[in-house]
């Protein structure tokens, strides 16, 4: 076993025994320097490590250590930078100068992001460098297909998916692919948002005619999160005729939403007919597979060195969206940079265990909700269980029920055992009644996501 | 623990402490300041594992004890203490109870277990120069210092202990500023001096600390600083405080050979006139680098300070100072010169020059001889054209 081995090991045992932050605190850095007769000498960062470690923490790493190589008699501690030194000595041969002249007045270019004017389009979203799963394909296909013939196959192509997945990616990959093959293309890329900002804008300045003109002259309108149009009814009839004119002319259109046209409410008739008219392409969460594959490629593009086991805690871990999955690998990735640690699978777990564990069921149980409840509504845990049927009683006696059943998933007959030994039957009865009513009785629904979020921030 | 001080010492012991205790931990109790009673006084520490202080100011002791009370709270209610008032202080549980004149507070401590233990240190001091000599070495370095942390060493001051002399270095790859303090005129502890400039000659202090020391040391009063330092830590002890910091590993660059060893021409001056004419020069001066020209002209016997950009305009100034050597033309950034002649502490400046494109240096003038100081230099490199 190498020293680092052995520390590594008997720092999975010290750090079980003391507080996290504590572990953190003074565990960091640290490293066995020498292994000699029994003797054990600890690299640790500074004098206030040294100290700790040699006054208060002492039995614990000698206990540890013990437990792994028997022989160990004694443990010191020495300040060393240790070999995760916070900066390359290489350096050394080359001399930096201590002085050097100034550069003249350096000129700042304006690093432009690669959006062109025009058309809008972020030149960093094509197909090739969109991953292919089994979630996406057919929206990628449908997109591919419709950049390559403008107008003619699916008029309009409706992409829709949830959050990160990959939606802007597919659309804005079509506007580069028709520039591709024909830079004359006129290509607009516009967000819901900002259309029904300009039309205002339009309308304030009396410009209407322009704003109708403008849109009618284009070859390709791509609108992202068309949902956002819903309930506004001048957007949507400009929206209407604009899109009208260019369906005549064989224009493409593309559009984008978190949930497919039905869902969309209170969107015009005539409009949502026409947005079923064309192609419906849905993008859905990516399976393990496909995210290990975005993981791999985004460690590529920037250059992260990270094993594969790594990767495949993160693509296990992350699972609902592509933008979290990026953002993980960032926060990895940069946490490593400034520790100097390589990115395996257990630094990388470390790193994402607050990310991973947020909003996960930890360590709740009936007792807690039984609490929780009874705080909430002002009354006696006994009087929740009692055997009763006082107005004030019965409603949070059956949104405990419901609680148990939706966030534990116990079972019914468990439910009813729980809450003073009641029928199955009851508990089957509550859950059904809540489910019901949190669909038309707006504040109920408020209260119980309030009692979850009390819920899960216990511990 | 239950003991009275007086109001003064009170406050001066937490504006010691306070600074050094950090936002951004992850153990809690780091945000508190250790009160505990020492030998007949009380001790405050506090420390962000970096940086650690403490301070000890006398007190009448009752009843010994020790608890941890957060750094923030504790200051602000000793900011607004009314002055001239006894403080005494109370443990009754986890809870310092403090009454002052009209004034009653109880404040919610956290147990002093696990209050980190500052390091100690093991051997005798190295040195023991005057404070107010210290003081004036760090306010010359310290403009010199890089924030930037992409090169660690460069954050730190950079002491270098010679036989005649000690000497305090920093530089930010810009400008560098060297200041000398002779062996003569501090006290050092000869055998250990000795043993240990053999050993190793040349440390790197973290800046933030002996930013935090200068701040303690009083602008007028004398003391005494003991310094010492041991593996990796440097510990100053001043009347009652004690000071401990880690030593940033690494390798100081050298810069001895940066600093020409003869000048061609000189310039000496009125420090207040200089100031204020690369003052105004700056204001019209072009760009992010700040650009200023310093012309000599030796027929005119003038100096002229000029600034000009397309956008803005211009502006010249013209200074009637003693020159020797040819003319010269040079170009800097404003700040840079600013700050050296900032840092000098002589009502004349010297500026030491070569050409335009070899390192320029500010020195300081003796006010009785008029000869030119050499404990002092401040080096800045022109700005190529």
């Amino acid at each position: 076993m190498t020293n680092e081995e052995l520390w590594q090991t008997a720092l999975g045992e010290i750090e079980l025994s003391i507080s996290k932050a504590n572990f953190i605190t003074w565990f960091k850095n640290t490293s066995i320097l020498s292994l000699k007769d029994g003797h054990v000498v600890i690299g640790v960062p500074n004098g206030f490590a040294k100290e700790w470690l040699e006054n208060k923490y002492d039995l614990y790493i000698l206990r540890a250590l013990k437990n792994i190589q028997g022989d160990i008699k004694s443990v010191s501690c020495l300040i060393s930078s240790g070999p995760t030194q916070s900066f390359p000595q290489t350096n050394k041969e080359i001399t930096v100068d201590a002085v050097q002249a100034p550069k003249k007045s350096p000129v700042f270019y304006e690093k432009k992001p690669p959006i062109s004017q025009e058309s809008n389009l972020n030149q960093k979203y094509t197909f090739e460098n969109f991953v292919i799963g089994g979630s996406n394909e057919l929206a990628r296909a449908a997109c591919y297909a419709v950049s390559k013939s403008l107008g003619n196959v699916y008029n309009p192509l409706f992409i829709y998916g949830g959050v990160g997945l990959g939606k802007t990616h597919l659309i804005q990959s079509i506007g580069n692919e028709a520039l591709k093959i024909n830079p004359q293309t006129r290509i607009k890329y516009i967000s819901s948002e900002r259309f029904t900002s300009d039309l205002i804008d339009s309308i304030k300045t009396q410009k209407i005619q322009e704003f109708k003109e403008y849109y009618q002259k284009i070859d390709l309108l791509i609108i992202d999160d068309i949902q956002f149009i819903s309930g506004k009814e001048k957007t949507q009839e400009e929206f209407f005729h604009i899109f009208n004119y260019l369906y005549q002319l064989n224009k493409q259109i593309v559009l984008s939403s978190d949930r497919a046209p039905k869902a969309i409410q209170i969107l015009e008739e005539r409009l949502r007919s026409r947005f079923e008219g064309g192609m419906i392409a849905d993008v859905s969460k990516p399976d393990l597979e496909t995210r290990l594959a975005i993981l791999k490629i985004k460690a590529l593009q920037n250059g992260v060195e990270i094993t594969e086991e790594a990767l495949e805690f993160i693509a296990t871990n992350i699972k609902n969206n592509i933008r979290e999955l990026e953002g993980a690998l960032n926060r990895v990735s940069v946490s490593a940079q400034l520790t100097k640690k390589s990115l395996d699978s257990a630094y990388t777990k470390q790193i994402l265990s607050d990310i991973i564990s947020s909003g996960k069921k930890k360590g709740i149980n009936h007792k807690h909700i039984i609490k929780t409840v009874s705080d909430f509504y002002e009354i006696s845990p006994a009087d929740l269980v009692a055997k009763n049927r006082k107005q004030e009683v019965v409603k949070p006696r059956q949104i405990a029920m419901f609680l148990m059943r939706s966030e534990l998933s116990y079972s019914y007959p468990g439910i009813g055992d729980k809450l003073g030994g009641r029928d199955h039957t009851t508990a089957m009865h509550a859950y059904e009644k809540i489910s019901k009513e949190i669909k038309l009785d707006e504040r109920l629904d408020e209260e119980i996501t309030h009692l979850r979020d009390i819920l899960y921030t216990i511990n | 623990m239950k003991l009275i001080c007086t109001e003064v010492n009170f406050k001066k012991a937490i504006f010691n402490c306070e600074r050094v205790v950090s936002k951004k931990n992850t153990l809690p109790i780091l945000n508190n300041i250790l009160f505990e009673t020492e030998k007949g006084g009380l001790k405050l520490s506090a420390t962000n594992l970096e940086i650690g202080v403490s301070s000890k100011i006398g007190a009448k002791i009752e009843k010994e004890g020790r608890i941890t009370i957060p750094a923030k709270l504790i200051s602000n209610f000793s900011a607004n203490l009314p002055s001239g008032e006894n403080i005494s202080l109370e443990l009754v549980d986890n809870n310092l109870k403090i009454k002052s004149g009209i004034n009653k507070a109880i404040i919610k401590g956290i147990s002093a277990e696990d209050f980190p233990l500052l390091p100690l240190r093991k051997t005798e001091y190295l040195l023991d120069l005057s404070s107010l000599e210290l003081k004036t070495a760090i306010l010359k370095v310290m403009p010199a210092v890089a924030f930037n942390e992409s090169r660690q060493e460069l954050t730190g001051i950079n002491l270098i202990l010679k036989e005649k002399e000690l000497i305090f270095a920093a530089t930010d790859s810009f400008r560098l500023s060297e200041c000398q303090i002779k062996i003569e005129e501090i006290n050092i502890n000869k055998e250990t001096y000795k043993l240990f400039i053999e050993k190793n000659e040349n440390v790197i202090i973290p800046a933030n600390v002996l930013g935090e020391l200068n701040r303690m040391l009083a602008p007028d009063i004398d003391n005494r600083v003991k310094i010492t330092i041991e593996e990796g830590q440097i510990f100053f002890e001043i009347d009652g405080i004690k000071l401990v910091s880690r030593l940033i590993n690494g390798k100081y660059p050298e810069y001895k050979h940066i600093m020409p060893a003869e000048y061609k021409t000189r310039i000496v001056g009125e420090k207040q006139v200089l100031q204020n004419a690369i003052k105004m020069a700056s204001v019209f001066s072009a760009g992010g680098s700040n650009e200023i020209t310093l012309k000599i002209s030796q027929e005119e016997e003038k100096i002229f300070i000029l600034s000009s950009s397309a956008e803005v305009g211009e502006n010249s100034a013209e200074l009637k100072f003693d020159i020797t050597g040819p003319s010269q033309e040079v170009v800097f950034n404003a700040k840079y010169l600013l700050d050296g002649i900032n840092a000098t502490t002589t009502s004349q400046v010297a500026i030491l020059l070569n050409s335009e494109a070899t390192p320029v240096a500010v020195r300081e003038i003796n006010e009785k001889s008029g000869e030119v100081l050499d404990n002092f230099t401040y080096i800045v490199m022109p700005i190529k054209n």
